[in-house]
């Protein structure tokens, strides 16, 4: 008895929830179930990652989307707090326009992306060697300016979210007031 | 197995719904998130092509690593962005925030 | 055919031993969580002179299981104006990461759900997974105090999370693995790593405290101010769920995450002849730090939220930079040997325990500087 039906099977509940969680997101209308099902869709994508037997990615996958970018998004999705507005209000003014470019180049790459076919790998073990090699080794470079940009961006989002120091005082006066 | 081919178009489509979101919705936020997805999809596309065609050393894998790196920076710069205008004017609305326009 | 265990197929063992895994971990969760409110009370009514449980049962074991009883026949209350989607979902995302965590914890020698080479990653990503159910909670509950208490508690755990990992980097710089078995291999008898690094184990216990929500780092749950933080809506088995098994499961798998990393897992005397003992050594020394977790909480004082934050982003994330620093320099100069480690981490332990005090000082003189010279003059009364 062997359990090679389990792979499609789990792969084509994968696509699904990635795909179905995926539009879900563009055309709910409340913030943060769209939050949530956004946190669905890359849980489903780091299954996918584990299918395809790169469990570190799909580790860091789990990290650094849901654990970290999600619960940021939810911040933002609770200081701008806008009530649920009416479906009229949803789509921009380009929405026609918007559609037919987005479907012009999708179909064909769509059509295009089964023709990939790849001869079978040889069977090897997890990412988790050659991944650090690479990073150590000869991407190492890139690694450190990634860690740069990282600094950088704290930096500018702290900068920008900061209040002036005098309309924190003069909220500061006010409530002594 | 799962041909390449099936990740690809997985890969493929969850791109162009997050391509479609960007340009159709208003929300700032669900922009944002929009462009998660996409970024996503192209991790997929990455990954597969590396495990598939058997990258020495993951090379493929390595990308998708500075991909992180780029998503967690962006998020935390555009949500940076979008709170001081909302601070300005309780709006986020992107064809609403248009203080710079001349 | 190959054989596995006990005769089986390895295909067939292979689910078979996750679906024992998961049963197994359910079961010790479950009663874990009651051993551990039952100890919780008495400890501190020991510590605080007081007498604890002791109606129901012998010694009053049975106090928990009669709470239990008494929350899962709770009506289910779900108060009107919260979310119900995200107000049912929210105990489920709490308690999914912490139950799937118990699958990499290694208990003896071969008893273990997966030996997964990527195990204390995996371990990382589950628990930074807690965050979004907490913050969902504090959201779905449509209260003031609930969303303060989620949004701080994301906050705390997102930033604690950071000293968190980065002590566990330099254990796998040491080690030079991510999976808890080969950790476990790597401290043969005695010489467990909390010899060689215990300015990481520091930093992370530390840590650990804050990310499991106890004292002094129970902020979100500050009754005090907040109520009951983000669990102020919640009630009967939902509550239960959440604060019960949840927290306390997650205490069980943090201590135990201390264990295998720098106590040497399940070694013990005598493990080599009946490997099954291991489990009992685990457990113990498991319990050891739930016990210290306990004394600590019955001890110490909560902390503010902002000396809380800048406990962590201006005292642990500095140091534990530093740590990696000189760990992972001196890793490369001395391949060989792990004494140059082991003396400048006990240094390093050395240097943090002599330098609290010493900022402490000159904060609180910065602190005192600063009320007297924004001191409204004292009037006498009229």
């Amino acid at each position: 008895m062997t359990f090679d039906f389990v792979e499609p099977i789990v792969f084509a509940m994968l696509s699904v929830g990635v795909i179905a969680a995926g539009a879900a997101v563009v055309l709910i209308n409340r913030i943060t179930a769209a939050a949530l099902l956004m946190a669905f869709t890359f849980l489903c994508m780091a299954g996918m990652f584990v299918l395809l037997g790169a469990e570190t990615i799909a580790a860091f996958q789990v990290l650094i989307y849901v654990g970290a970018i999600t619960v940021l998004i939810l911040y933002g999705v609770m200081f701008t707090k806008s009530g649920d507005r009416p479906y009229a209000l949803f789509f921009q003014h380009q929405t026609p326009i918007a559609a037919i470019f987005v479907a012009a180049i999708a179909i064909p790459v769509l059509l295009l992306a089964f023709s990939f076919n790849a001869p079978a790998p040889p069977p090897r073990g997890g990412d988790l060697p050659g991944l650090a090699t690479s990073v150590f080794t000869d991407f190492a470079f890139p690694f450190e300016i990634a860690s740069v940009l990282l600094l950088a961006a704290m930096v500018g989002a702290i900068v920008l979210t900061k209040r002036d120091e005098a309309e924190g005082a003069d909220t500061r006066r006010r409530e002594r007031r | 197995m799962i041909p390449l081919g099936a990740y690809i178009f997985v890969s493929a489509v969850l791109f162009f719904i997050g391509c479609a979101g960007v340009l159709v919705r208003r929300n700032a936020v669900v922009i944002l998130m929009c462009v998660e997805l996409m970024l996503n999809a192209a991790n997929l596309a990455f990954v597969a092509f590396s495990r598939r065609y058997g990258a020495i050393d993951e090379r493929g894998s390595v990308f998708v690593v500075f991909v992180f790196v780029i998503a967690a920076a962006e998020v935390a710069v555009g949500l940076g962005i979008v709170l001081s205008a909302y601070r300005n004017r309780p709006v986020v609305d992107v064809d609403e925030i248009h203080a710079m326009k001349g | 055919m190959p054989i596995g265990p006990f005769g089986l197929d390895p295909v067939i063992w292979a689910p078979l031993r996750l679906v024992i895994a998961v049963g197994l971990a359910l079961f010790l969760i479950l009663n874990g969580a009651l051993l551990q409110i039952y100890l919780e009370r008495k400890i501190q009514a020991i510590i605080q002179d007081r007498l604890g449980p002791y109606h129901v049962g012998p010694f009053g074991l049975l106090q928990t299981f009669a709470d239990a009883l008494k929350l899962i026949a709770k009506e289910d209350v779900r108060p009107s104006a919260t979310d119900a989607w995200f107000f049912v979902a929210a105990p489920a995302l709490v308690f999914c990461p912490m139950l799937a965590s118990w699958l990499v914890l290694p208990f003896a020698y071969d008893i273990t759900g997966a030996d997964l080479n990527i195990g204390l990653l995996y371990l990382t990503t589950l628990g930074s997974m807690t965050v979004l159910g907490i913050v969902i909670a504090g959201w779905a509950s449509n209260n003031k105090y609930a969303l303060v208490g989620g949004l701080r508690s994301a906050g705390q755990l997102i930033s604690y999370e950071i000293p968190q990992i980065l002590a566990l980097v330099t254990v796998a710089l040491v080690v030079g693995s991510l999976s808890m078995r080969t950790i476990t291999a790597s401290q043969p008898g005695p010489l467990v790593n909390v010899l060689v690094l215990p300015f990481s184990f520091l930093v992370y216990f530390i840590a650990a405290l804050a990310e499991t929500n106890r004292t002094p780092f129970d902020l979100p749950e500050a009754e005090s101010e907040l109520v009951a933080g983000w669990l102020t809506e919640y009630s009967g088995m939902r509550w239960g769920t959440m604060l019960a098994l949840s927290e306390y499961g997650n205490v069980t798998v943090v201590c135990s995450i201390i264990v295998t990393l720098w106590f040497g897992g399940w070694q013990g005397p005598g493990v080599d002849a009946l490997p099954l003992l291991g489990v009992v050594w685990f457990t113990l020394k498991v319990y050891a730090f739930i016990l210290a977790f306990m004394w600590i909480r019955a001890t110490l004082p909560r902390l503010r939220i902002d000396q809380l934050m800048s406990f962590c982003w201006k005292g642990l994330i500095p140091v534990s930079l530093l740590n990696i620093l000189v760990v992972a320099t001196l890793a490369l100069a001395f391949p060989s040997s792990r004494v140059p480690i082991a003396i400048a981490n006990w240094l390093l332990v050395v240097a943090f325990v002599a330098g609290i005090p010493f900022v402490q000082r000159r904060r609180l003189a910065a602190l005192r500087a600063r009320a007297r010279a924004t001191a409204q003059p004292v009037r006498a009364a009229s």
